[in-house]
């Protein structure tokens, strides 16, 4: 099974396969949205590989910011 | 000489020497990126480079660093391929004074040969993506014109925007815009939010070199970026319209991608390697569904690396953020001779000057920090005197020695506004900024012992220009 190397969800989709069949998919985190190629380096596609620095957790992902924020909503036309 | 597409100036660089073709299989990552790093640490006269054996691929044709070097700057302005930075700085800025020049609408748009529309909507299919940095979050369009307009008003032209905001590819048939709040396309979004409307959008990919250079320039929010294009070609800019949105897009596009910023909703974006040469960290972005994509037969992607400085983004938007700048100062202190703000899109500026009076540096330096760009950018300026080039960093640093006495000549100001992502604001969006005056004082300012300068010799400015061309002549 297939885990997201930046945040370890266990979820991954597959965006786009290579037009010559078998050389590589473009995989997708559906949790944080991180999207590799599998032909990638390690250390952009295995969890053990990936740098700590560019690691995700779940309440990362809470806690990030909008921008920019949402407006709101006007009340007189 | 003006062009109409990016094939156009992609057969004028090879031409002139300046397109590198790699015709080697390559990976799409490391080497796509890895390669256009590379060009922006080879000197200043690096070539734009063109990929079309990438792996796994059938039939991808990529350009990068297109831009990426004076001499392509150059050329990209119709200029000689040796022109001196300053040179081209001083010619866009004599160019800017035609603005507005009207465009010249076409009917046969080249991007009107094929169609995706609804649930065939495929990104992947069209563009060979790829990722730049190993941090980054995915696959960017970092190099597109994005067209949006202003929901209250969608019948002036000039204030329909044409800017460069990173696009991360999230979908099939999504992307995450970062529209920065200062920005003319989150202007559009807020009135559409606050209205709970989605917010039309066209972005379109592979343009023409000046577009591309208009669309990354801070101009006022109603001044078409189509007439500036215009007026710096010194020809009409060639538009179209889009078939969806009905948005005025550039005629000469390789693909044309429509669709709408969603209303009120925003998902996890980036990181993304910026032009700070730090990544900005994850946020929650607005996201664009994109509903139609028009391209051209055997469509070129065009992107950008872009890093630690320099790289392609920093010849891109060098000049481009001179010369508003450089306009806005001059509109108040005529003794304004030049102005270099090409660190970082003028996080730091140079400035030369001429003084009225004592401590008159210092006010060209505040007004530097008040001007549109500046509210958001310039948090570092050294002023220097007149006869100092501020493209010429020896001469800059010589000024910077010699003249400046820390105690007096530099002035920092507390708590002024800065773009989110300059990587030093404390909070992000706010940062002290600084004046150095590296001037000569002049009276009422008496201090310093500057009553003998050495100046250069009156023929050594021939000579320049003559050690030039005999270079340009080697080939
Ligand atoms: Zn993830």
């Amino acid at each position: 099974m297939t885990h997201c190397p930046r945040c370890a969800h266990d979820t991954v989709g597959r965006l786009a396969t290579s037009p010559v069949p078998g050389v590589w998919d473009v995989l997708q985190c559906h949790r944080c949205r991180y999207t590799w190629r599998t032909t990638e380096p390690a250390r952009r596609t295995r969890r053990d590989a990936y740098p700590d620095a560019f690691k995700l957790t779940a309440d990362d992902l809470a806690a990030a910011v909008e921008v920019p924020a949402v407006p709101p909503l006007r009340t007189t036309p | 000489m003006a062009y109409d597409d990016l094939r156009g100036f992609l057969a004028a660089l090879e031409a002139e020497g300046q397109l590198l073709r790699i015709t080697d299989e390559v990976l799409p990552e490391p080497d796509l990126a890895a390669a256009a790093n590379a060009a922006g640490r080879i000197g200043e006269g690096a070539p734009a480079l063109w990929f079309d054996n990438v792996k796994g691929f059938t039939d991808a044709r990529i350009a990068m660093n297109v831009h990426g070097s004076w001499t392509n700057h150059a050329l990209a302005l119709g200029l000689p391929a040796n022109t001196p930075v300053k040179d081209q700085v001083e010619t866009f800025a004599a160019r800017w004074d035609a603005f507005p020049v009207a465009p010249e609408r076409r009917a046969d748009a080249p991007w009107r040969e094929n169609t995706q529309q609804g649930d065939d909507v495929d990104l992947f299919s069209v563009l060979p993506l790829f990722r730049l940095n190993d941090g980054d979050g995915g696959f960017y369009l970092d190099k597109a014109a994005v067209v949006s307009r202003d929901p209250e008003d969608p019948d002036d032209f000039g204030k329909q925007n044409v800017g460069t905001y990173r696009l991360q590819v999230i979908g099939n048939n999504r992307l995450a815009l970062q529209p920065v709040p200062v920005h003319d396309v989150a202007l559009h979004l807020r009135k559409a939010e606050e209205r709970g409307e989605d917010l039309p959008i066209a972005v379109t990919l592979g343009n023409d070199p000046v577009l591309t250079l208009v669309a990354g320039m801070p101009m006022a929010y109603d001044a078409s970026e189509y007439e500036m294009a215009g007026a710096l070609r010194q020809a009409p800019a060639p538009i179209a319209t889009a078939p969806l949105t009905g948005f005025d897009v550039p005629w000469g596009s390789e693909v044309v991608i429509e669709g709408v910023i969603e209303s009120r909703t925003r998902q996890i974006e980036g990181p993304f390697g910026e032009f700070t040469g730090h990544y900005s960290g994850g946020r929650r972005m607005p996201v664009i569904r994109v509903d139609r994509i028009s391209y051209r037969d055997a469509p070129v992607f065009e992107s950008l690396y872009l890093g630690k400085p320099w790289t392609e983004v920093d010849y891109l938007v060098g000049p481009n953020t001179c010369v508003p700048l450089l306009k806005q100062l001059r509109a108040e202190y005529p003794e304004v001779r030049a102005v270099n703000a090409m660190y970082t899109h003028g996080l730091l500026v140079i400035i030369s000057t001429a003084k009225r009076y004592g401590g008159f540096a210092k006010a060209v330096g505040m007004r530097a920090m008040t001007t549109p760009h500046g509210l958001g950018y310039v948090s570092q300026v050294i002023v220097v005197d007149e006869d100092i080039d501020p493209f010429d960093l020896p001469q800059v640093m010589w000024a910077m020695s010699a003249k400046v006495n820390p105690r007096d000549d530099v002035v920092i100001l507390p708590n002024l506004s800065v773009v989110e992502l300059a990587p030093a604001a404390q909070p992000a969006g706010l940062t002290s900024k600084m004046i150095i005056d590296a001037t000569t004082p002049v009276g009422a300012d008496a201090r310093g012992n500057f009553s003998t300068p050495v100046k250069d010799l009156p023929e050594a400015e021939e000579w320049a220009a003559r050690l030039r061309q005999l270079i340009a002549a080697q080939g």
